[in-house]
């Protein structure tokens, strides 16, 4: 899990992803995961996964890049296995070889969405993000929320581990038991993680109104966001090969796996 | 007894947090770790329970390798209060939340109820028995998460930073539960960069930098050592400061009472 979550937090660097505008790495993302949305096809995804671990080669988180699809497995798998089980209770099917290789698809789609994203947190930080959201006129208060929640999830993540320890030296033992056994021993971690998170939604909500939180509708900021004319080179490539590949989806008939 | 060998750690994150840690720690010790943040003292703690298992080097818990048991059956004879332990709470009563782990530990009901009371009578929380973990004061809660390691009597009791945000009265009450405990025949280990309040209680010190022991002695020794105290991020106690510039009138810094030092200054001023 804390795999997963290292891999969706920003890594300071100074290459040329990290200083791109933040709402044209948006606009990568987002495209990338539609072009995995359009298709199936393995040697497509494939193409889209290799551009993103380009991406992540040129911003130098590979290896964190790389550990976030890694840690995803257990997730990939799960998707797998439903979908393979959805397609066995539809009537008609049987477990054959097109039914396992259509489920792998499915499931290796996610990898690319799961890739996309991760390359997006690892180089931008939460703030370049707001600021991104706010420009596309999305309300501050929004805006807020989100940020709030991508920052205080490794601090969740934390806490946890360490509420875990604390119950696991009081004698509580996650592993034994049946199903029904085993989710009740949650019960003294999940209890005081909620406690904990209110305290501290409480505390933020004092904070900030103190800062005046709302005060003016429209917020400025002290770094503004411009477009560069590398951004905008990056930009207009990245959309003609995007709108190259809904040309070749509506109108090349592929015949690749 | 507790015996740490060449014990490594490494965070996932790749940081260090133990290079190398050998230690023997005696049953009926008061151990106190001192240090800087990120010395390693509470990655040190962690290990007496198992909770983290060496990375390369062995730590032995009555001979018992770490690694070779499970944390359930480690903490039996080692109990932890963690620095944060008061966020730990979740039960509905005091009674409950100091039960979980005697509970879990499979105790009798009738030896439960036992020592619960004696936990609650050691620590004077007998008037909230029934009342919620949530509504104490700081330092209630402070005395419940000790209350709650104390009621199934573990041989060695160890706390994480326990002064953090607590007052002098607190303080002072925390020093005689320790030499309580400590009579007792408990070990006590503290984890606590305190100067004033391990000063206090002047146990043997085990003082540690960057994720090993540059020195380990009793109190009186390591804690006049102001260029080794510098280095650690710490600062002597304040009689140490005072006595260390009293070198005119051939007092050496030491670790002693007001009054002691007082009597001193006047015999050599006479």
């Amino acid at each position: 899990m804390s795999t997963i979550l290292r891999g969706l937090q920003f890594y300071p660097g100074k290459t040329v992803i990290h200083k791109l505008d933040p709402r044209v790495k948006l606009v990568i993302s987002l495209l990338l995961m539609m072009t995995a949305a359009i298709y199936l096809e393995v040697t497509i995804i494939t193409i889209v996964v290799a551009v993103e671990a380009l991406l992540s080669i040129i911003a130098k988180v590979f290896s964190r890049w790389a550990r976030t699809v890694y840690g995803a497995a257990p997730l990939i798998i799960l998707v797998f296995l439903l979908n393979v089980l959805f397609k066995l209770s539809m009537p008609g099917q049987s477990l054959g070889f097109q039914s396992i290789y259509e489920a792998l698809q499915l499931a290796y789609r996610l990898v690319a969405f799961l890739a996309s994203f991760s390359i997006f947190f690892l180089t931008t930080t939460p703030e370049e993000l707001g600021m991104a959201l706010t420009k596309m006129k999305v309300p501050y208060m929004y805006t807020f929320a989100f940020i709030s929640a991508i920052r205080f999830t490794p601090i969740l993540a934390e806490e946890l581990q360490s509420i875990i320890d604390a119950q696991k030296s009081r004698g509580l033992e996650l592993e034994k038991g049946n199903m029904i056994t085993r989710l009740r021993r949650y019960i003294p971690i999940l209890i005081p993680l909620m406690v904990n998170v209110l305290r501290r939604s409480y505390e933020l909500a004092e904070a900030i109104e103190v800062k005046c939180f709302g005060a003016k509708k429209n917020r400025t900021y002290l770094r503004e966001l411009k477009m560069t004319k590398r951004d905008l080179t990056v930009l207009s490539i990245s959309i003609t090969l995007f709108t190259l590949a809904i040309y070749v989806k509506l109108f090349v008939k592929l015949n690749i796996p | 007894m507790i015996v740490f060998e060449n014990v490594e750690y490494v965070y996932p994150n790749g940081f260090k947090a133990l290079r190398g840690v050998n230690l023997e720690i005696e049953s009926g010790e008061i151990v106190a770790l001192m240090g800087e943040n990120g010395a390693g003292k509470t990655t040190l703690l962690k290990h007496l329970n198992g909770l983290l298992k060496p990375f390369s080097g062995r730590v032995l818990v009555d001979g018992v390798d770490t690694r070779r048991t499970t944390v359930a059956s480690l903490s039996r004879k080692v109990g932890i209060v963690f620095q944060n332990a008061e966020e730990m709470f979740f039960s509905p009563t005091i009674y409950e939340e100091i039960a979980f782990a005697l509970n879990n530990f499979r105790y009798p009901e009738d030896v439960i109820q036992k020592r619960v009371g004696w936990a609650l009578k050691f620590m004077e929380l007998e008037e909230y028995r029934d009342k919620s973990p949530f509504l104490l004061s700081g330092g209630e809660k402070k005395r419940l998460a000790l209350a709650i390691i104390l009621a199934w009597s573990p041989e060695v009791v160890a706390l994480d930073e326990p002064t953090v945000g607590q007052d002098i009265l607190q303080k002072e009450k925390m020093i005689q539960i320790i030499r309580q405990a400590n009579q007792q025949g408990k070990t006590i280990i503290i984890s606590s960069h305190d100067v004033e309040f391990i000063a206090d209680i002047k146990p043997r010190i085990i003082l540690m930098s960057k994720g090993r022991i540059v020195k380990d002695g009793p109190a009186e020794e390591v804690l006049t050592d102001i260029p080794l105290l510098q280095e650690c991020s710490l600062l002597p106690p304040q009689i140490v400061s005072l006595t260390s510039r009293l070198d005119f009138l051939g007092i050496r810094p030491k670790l002693a009472g007001p009054e002691e030092i007082a009597v001193e200054i006047a015999r050599r001023l006479k």
